[in-house]
């Protein structure tokens, strides 16, 4: 296989054991994996750092997933256009219609299998091995 | 069988225990004890590091029963949204804890669904110190896949073994004593808790207080779970027993 820079995924969750699923089942997909704790910290990372897709939660402290994704796609090209993926456990369709406002690409249900997760992920950023 | 430096611990433990039981008064004197083969110590000095030693996935079948009939029963009775708290006392060297979290991210499908607070407590501040650090030895490791050991380990060199980050800091350590109302008191309310083996070592009284502290630390409708050697019936009236297809339990009753 050739050696292509592979698909960098930014998981953005305050729960850590959520972090590490969601980490170990894109990394054995060939995604590379970063995380932050909440939205504050993931502005930060993005400013460090290129990725081709966000996985956001909803409800986190210092920065909720939402107020995190309006902050984002208010900023310049092509920071701004970075593809999102929300997760959330509320199904309600003003939820999902807030997170579509805010700048979400996707909007996932919680829980998610890992196969969903992969699947949404090589969607999104396009398959790890291209 | 090797012991390397992350074992120190459980070394000295394993030496003083043997010590105190030979009633010596210095490392010399059980040394030369244990030269001498005295009252035949090398076989309880080999005993005393075979047996009790703990490992990740032990009880496996409890683990089992944790994912596929206690957390559904307690979430039909929970609120939405609320943390399923599971506590792991005493939790040693962190063996329990961690596979508790291990095992649901492997086998619960719900795991990234709810907040789940796991938290290990026990009385020998050394070992909480040492689950802390979570740094193990190959044996402690023998039950365990090699997929999960690769997801959830980092190889620090010297045979050991280190848990993730995340792994690390989703388990919060206390030092508690469940026989001590105002240790187990401030842990709050969980909705299962694992006491494994522990309360065979105890007399009746501190049995039976440990019991009445850890029924105060369940919700009702809550589940503890034993050592498969132990009855909760032959020590406190207070709890329901429950029987499902992998393990036997003990409930705290809803009302």
């Amino acid at each position: 296989m050739a050696d292509k820079p592979r698909k960098r995924v930014l998981v953005i969750d305050d729960a850590s054991l959520v972090r590490l699923y969601y980490r170990a089942a894109l990394e054995s997909a060939g995604f590379e994996v970063a995380e932050a704790l909440n939205g504050l910290e993931a502005l930060e990372q993005l400013l460090a750092a290129r990725f081709d897709l966000l996985i956001v939660d909803v409800n986190m402290p210092q920065m909720d997933g939402l107020s995190f994704l309006e902050k984002l796609r208010a900023k310049s090209l092509p920071l701004s256009s970075v593809p999102a993926l929300v997760t959330s456990t509320e199904s309600a369709p003003q939820r999902v219609a807030a997170a579509r406002v805010a700048g979400a690409n996707f909007y996932v249900v919680k829980p998610l299998s890992t196969e969903t997760l992969v699947q949404y992920a090589s969607l999104l950023c396009g398959a790890p091995h291209g | 069988m090797v012991f390397g430096e992350p074992k120190r611990y459980f070394v000295e433990r394993r030496v003083v225990e043997r010590m105190l039981g030979t009633h010596s008064g210095s490392f010399e004197e059980y040394f030369a004890r244990l030269r001498a083969d005295l009252d035949r110590e090398i076989e309880q000095f080999v005993n005393a590091f075979t047996i009790n030693e703990t490992y990740f996935y032990r009880e496996e079948h409890q683990l089992a029963c944790l994912t596929t009939d206690l957390l559904a029963a307690r979430l039909k009775v929970k609120a939405r949204g609320s943390p399923i708290r599971i506590w792991s006392v005493p939790c040693s060297t962190g063996e329990e804890p961690y596979s508790i979290a291990m095992w649901l991210l492997e086998n619960w499908p719900h795991v990234d669904e709810h907040e789940i607070e796991i938290v290990g407590s026990d009385i020998d501040t050394g070992a909480v110190e040492l689950a802390r650090a979570g740094v193990y030895g190959k044996r402690a490791l023998m039950r365990l896949p090699p997929s999960v050991v690769d997801k959830y380990f980092a190889f620090d060199g010297d045979a050991s073994w280190r848990i993730v980050d995340d792994l690390r800091h989703s388990v919060l350590f206390t030092a508690a004593n469940i026989v001590n109302r105002a240790d187990t008191v401030v842990h709050g309310k969980f909705d299962v808790i694992f006491c494994r083996n522990v309360l065979i070592y105890f007399d009746d009284i501190s049995r039976r207080t440990a019991a009445e502290n850890l029924f105060e630390n369940l919700l009702p409708g809550g589940f503890i779970c034993l050592g498969h050697t132990e009855s909760m019936s032959r020590i406190s009236p207070l709890f329901d027993v429950a029987r499902f297809d992998d393990a036997i339990v003990y409930q705290r009753p809803s009302r």
